[in-house]
């Protein structure tokens, strides 16, 4: 890897390229409906939540692959962003918003979970244990049966190594499929900033997977 | 990564139409190409993360009506509530009780020595005390024996003035 990465000039991106993408959030129909919100205005509160449960449901759907759960989640998902939207600065769209506070719910989760099954776990040898660790599809468990399984189990270690941030761009990238155009639009950045949080988030991610691949 | 992959990244691993100077770098950097084959594969496995393309996001009727009576058992997030629930708040939580800790054993140790201290105090002056009580009762020997010591130095005296005059004598 190239230590002096961060001195560089990173990337070469055409001079028309970063005004262009620049959107304004705070004067969007979006705007006026988050203001409504943060009014505490339920109807609007309401088509917030009916414009984006499907969103979030198949956003928690697809890491946690746990159709019980994801309600619940996403019931938390909602509550979070009644309670928060005063923080909403208008940088970001509502979208990108949402979408951080899900993915952090769902590690959220996945964190809770893992301590419980460390409880749960205490309490019975360590023959039954690994029994139920082979048994069951946990998120990080240490061999699961299934190849896919445990590379989503990789994947999903990979990503809790690197920042909010950086999870929220990668994923909306690879998962959503937006391009680096879209993104800069959706978050406030310009498409060059974009470009050099997506390299430096895989380059972390390379790292942390060459470093986990060591410890095992 | 050489610059000439990094600049286009992206394009790169999208597998679209790579510009062809980076076609050809990654054709003879052996670093580059390597590094690329694994973001590539990471990137594969990101997409897994993907709801599958017949997953219905299909909630059970009445999820606004659940969010809502959720809203309103949680109620407003209050102060506290940012100290227990976040993890920063929660070690500051456990700092705090550390410290607290640390304080009461400290005083608890300090004011034991403090007691011990006294008491050993109290323990000296009665010793003296009693040294004192035992030293009136030997008083008088004493001074029998700082008498004795200065008749003895007397009488050395007395001797080499003797000695003195019988040598200036011969």
């Amino acid at each position: 890897m190239d230590a002096s990465i961060t001195t560089l000039p990173f990337p070469a991106v055409g001079e028309g390229t970063r005004a262009r993408t620049r959107v304004d959030h705070k004067t969007s129909e979006e705007a006026a409906l988050v203001r409504r919100v943060q009014a505490r205005d339920e109807m609007a509160f309401r088509e917030v939540v009916e414009r984006y449960q499907s969103k979030v449901f198949s956003i928690i759907f697809g890491i946690l692959r746990n159709r019980n759960d994801a309600e619940d989640i996403a019931q938390q998902v909602f509550a979070k962003v009644y309670f928060s939207i005063k923080s909403f600065d208008f940088r970001s769209s509502l979208l990108t918003w949402v979408y951080k506070i899900t993915v952090n719910e769902c590690y959220d989760y996945l964190r809770k979970k893992r301590v419980r099954k460390l409880v749960y776990e205490s309490d019975f040898s360590r023959e039954d244990a690994q029994r139920m660790e082979a048994s069951e599809p946990a998120i990080d468990a240490g061999v699961p049966a299934d190849t896919r399984l445990a590379q989503r189990d990789l994947i999903l270690k990979l990503l809790s190594k690197v920042s909010e941030e950086e999870r929220t761009l990668i994923l909306m990238k690879e998962v959503e499929g937006h391009s680096v155009e879209e993104l800069a639009g959706m978050t406030g950045l310009n498409e060059n900033t974009i470009k050099v949080k997506l390299f430096r988030t895989r380059q972390k991610l390379l790292k942390a997977a060459g470093r986990l691949t060591r410890i095992r | 990564m050489h610059r000439e992959i990094r600049d286009h990244i992206e394009d790169v691993l999208r597998g679209g139409d790579t510009l062809k100077h980076a076609r050809e770098h990654l054709a003879q950097c052996d670093e580059c190409r390597t590094e690329v084959q694994g973001m590539q594969e990471q990137t594969e496995l990101i997409r897994e993360l993907r709801a599958p393309e017949d997953f219905a996001a299909d909630l059970r009727p009445g999820f606004y009506a659940r969010v809502m009576e959720r809203i309103e058992a949680e109620g407003p997030i209050s102060i506290w509530n940012l100290f227990i629930e976040s993890a920063f708040g929660r070690r500051i939580a456990v700092a705090s009780l550390a410290l607290a800790l640390l304080i009461g054993v400290y005083v608890v140790t300090s004011e034991r020595s403090a007691e011990d201290a006294t008491v050993a105090l109290q323990s000296q002056q009665q010793a003296t005390m009693e040294q004192t009580f035992v030293a009136g009762e030997d008083a008088p020997a004493r001074e029998i024996t700082r008498v004795d010591q200065s008749q003895t130095d007397q009488s050395s005296e007395d001797a080499v003035l003797a000695n003195l005059v019988t040598y200036r004598e011969q």
